[in-house]
């Protein structure tokens, strides 16, 4: 068997072993449900026009999917901070190093095994979310699948760079940073989206950097966008095209976007490689 | 063969000079050196670990690698590993540059801070090594049946290893360190969880390995563990080797002998003292640091100056005497 895919399976074992897995399950059943319950008083809700709770529900899906956005972020951040440095520092990286393999396929494995974790939790999280939306309030999201698909990149990304950070710093330090940057990343979203309402440009260049520097914000508002029903994109630019926003996307990431997440990507994995081949242990 | 007590660099040459062949043959035992290090430096920013260690490790032999704790033995060992990567020097592992890939598939190695993954059983923790190796699986379920029922955890092989005692785990990590029949065996203080009968034990376990030809290379601060089962060893210090040779040469080289002696005046007392340190308490005399082959000469000169000898009394020194000697703190 690859070294890679025997890290991986071996990297999915822990996540299970060590109760994540049945964690991550127990609140988002919690989470869904309660959200269940949410869409079924908005909709069932004698003071609300059929109107607005069309305009309402998806909005609520959002800020659950918002939520669960966040779950995926934590999720990948705690998993991957201790993934190098905390068995570096314990040393059970050890005796798996001293074997015959590279480290590129220790930390390539890792990847694979916490990236399926969130594929995982991803998919599930989307398609029980969506089913309950559409079983209580009626409504299904445009692409469900690129929502599940967004969800996933944005954690994907906060993984690889959580990686890079646990091949230097020791496993609290990075899971603080790693959080910290995803939360001034969404942060700069806002930002952004203000400076485009109140038209200050500097606020604007801010969030469209940011989303450059560390892309999840800008992935999580491609999911935003596949949430969206059509008709509610197009009445929000008619009405008003800069509310500033940050639970509104009007348009999917762009490919010179999704191209640049893919350079990002690469880069920020092989740099976690070299990080981690140049660590003496 | 003569103990080396400079920290001259030791060449291919010299290698093939203590008789290991550069037969590159895989059958042949005694082809090149397993472990063979010359001017082997590291140094970690201001500090330097090892200072330029020469050190050869014959084929089939137990090498015993000792020194005091911050001596540089750990280092030495991640060295051989690719573990960390040399600062200078050079050294090669079963006849390969250390760090190479494939022959780390022939080396086992039980690190010094032994850690493995709480949730997994200890079998499974064996055959992830197994699979590591690329060992096949049903040589491997017969490998790792083996090595549990060699180190004494047949019994709790379906057992998570977070359950395990310090004693248990430093079992398991040998076993790990025996899976799959490696050709060298690096302990990096294998015995240091391990009550008396568990060292007891693993010296069983080392003449077993050593018996099927393997090299084992133990790194221990514990003497008389490398009293009982090293065939050679090397002290180093501060990073560098300060005396390197068979254990019996080691050891034989240096020792002392009490005499009960009358008829001997203080005078004659500078005939002994050419032998070795002198000590006189009545009839007795204590004459240290000196050669075993040279007690003969010291009776004889006894004698010469009129002394009556009772009794001659050698005395061996111990490893840890030795050691201290060496290391001047005798």
């Amino acid at each position: 068997m690859n070294p890679v895919v025997t890290i991986a399976l071996l990297t999915l074992r822990e996540a299970v072993r060590r109760r994540l897995v049945a964690a991550c399950v127990a609140i988002t059943i919690g989470l869904v449900a309660l959200s269940a319950w949410g869409f079924d008083r908005l909709s069932h809700n004698a003071s609300i026009t059929s109107g607005e709770v069309g305009v309402a529900i998806p909005q609520a899906l959002i800020l659950f999917m918002f939520m669960f956005s966040f779950v995926v972020a934590l999720s990948a951040s705690a998993m991957a901070s201790p993934a190098i440095s905390a068995e570096a520092e314990s040393g059970v990286l050890l005796s798996i190093l001293a074997r015959p393999v590279r480290r590129s396929e220790v930390l390539l494995g890792k990847w694979l095994g916490l990236a399926a974790v969130i594929l995982a939790y991803s998919a599930v999280v989307s398609g029980l979310e969506v089913g309950v939306v559409d079983w209580v309030g009626g409504f299904v999201p445009p692409n469900p699948v690129f929502v599940a698909l967004y969800l996933f990149a944005e954690g994907a990304i906060l993984l690889t760079l959580t990686l890079l950070l646990s091949t230097r710093l020791s496993a609290i330090a990075t899971g603080v940073v790693a959080i910290a940057l995803f939360g001034a990343a969404w942060l700069a979203g806002v930002v952004g989206s203000l400076g485009t309402a109140f038209k200050i440009s500097s606020l604007t260049t801010i969030g469209d950097v940011a989303r450059y520097i560390l892309p999840t914000d800008g992935l999580w508002r491609g999911a935003i966008y596949y949430l969206e029903p059509q008709s509610f994109v197009v009445q929000r630019l008619t009405n008003s095209p800069d509310s500033g926003n940050p639970f509104f996307a009007q348009a999917p990431p762009t490919w010179t976007y999704l191209v640049w997440v893919g350079v990002w990507f690469l880069a920020v994995l092989a740099a976690g490689i070299v990080s981690f081949d140049r660590r003496e242990l | 063969m003569s103990l080396n007590r400079s920290a001259e660099p030791i060449s291919e040459d010299a290698a093939l000079a203590n008789g290991y062949l550069a037969d590159t043959s895989r059958s042949d035992p005694r082809v090149s050196p397993a472990v063979l290090t010359t001017e082997l430096r590291k140094e970690f920013r201001t500090t330097t670990a090892l200072g330029g260690l020469s050190m050869t490790v014959g084929r089939g032999e137990v090498f015993g690698f000792l020194g005091p704790n911050g001596a540089g033995k750990t280092t030495a060992v991640k060295l051989l590993l690719g573990l960390v990567r040399p600062s200078g020097g050079e050294a090669m592992v079963l006849g390969a540059p250390a760090g190479d890939r494939e022959t780390r598939r022939r080396i086992g190695y039980l690190p010094e801070l032994f850690r493995f993954q709480s949730w997994l059983t200890a079998f499974e923790v064996l055959m992830l090594h197994c699979r590591l190796i690329q060992l096949p699986r049903v040589r491997a379920l017969s490998a790792i049946d083996e090595v549990l029922e060699t180190v004494g955890l047949a019994e709790r092989r379906g057992d998570k290893v977070g359950t395990f005692s310090k004693g248990m785990q430093q079992r398991l990590g040998l076993a790990v360190a025996l899976v799959g029949d490696p050709d060298l065996v690096i302990l990096d203080e294998p015995t240091s969880a391990l009550d008396p009968v568990g060292r007891h034990d693993v010296r069983g376990i080392i003449r077993r390995v050593r018996d099927r030809g393997a090299t084992v290379f133990l790194n221990t601060h514990l003497l008389e563990e490398a009293e009982h089962v090293c065939d050679r060893v090397c002290v180093i210090d501060r990073g560098r080797s300060i005396a390197t040779g068979a254990l019996v040469d080691l050891l034989g080289r240096s020792s002392s002998v009490r005499l009960k002696v009358a008829g001997l005046s203080d005078d004659d007392l500078a005939v002994v003292a050419k032998f070795g340190d002198v000590a006189r308490d009545g009839e007795w005399l204590t004459v240290a640091r000196i050669q075993a082959d040279e007690i003969p000469a010291l009776v004889a000169a006894v004698v010469s100056a009129g002394g009556r000898i009772g009794a001659v009394i050698p005395e061996q020194q111990t490893l840890e005497e030795r050691f201290l000697e060496l290391l001047g703190k005798s």
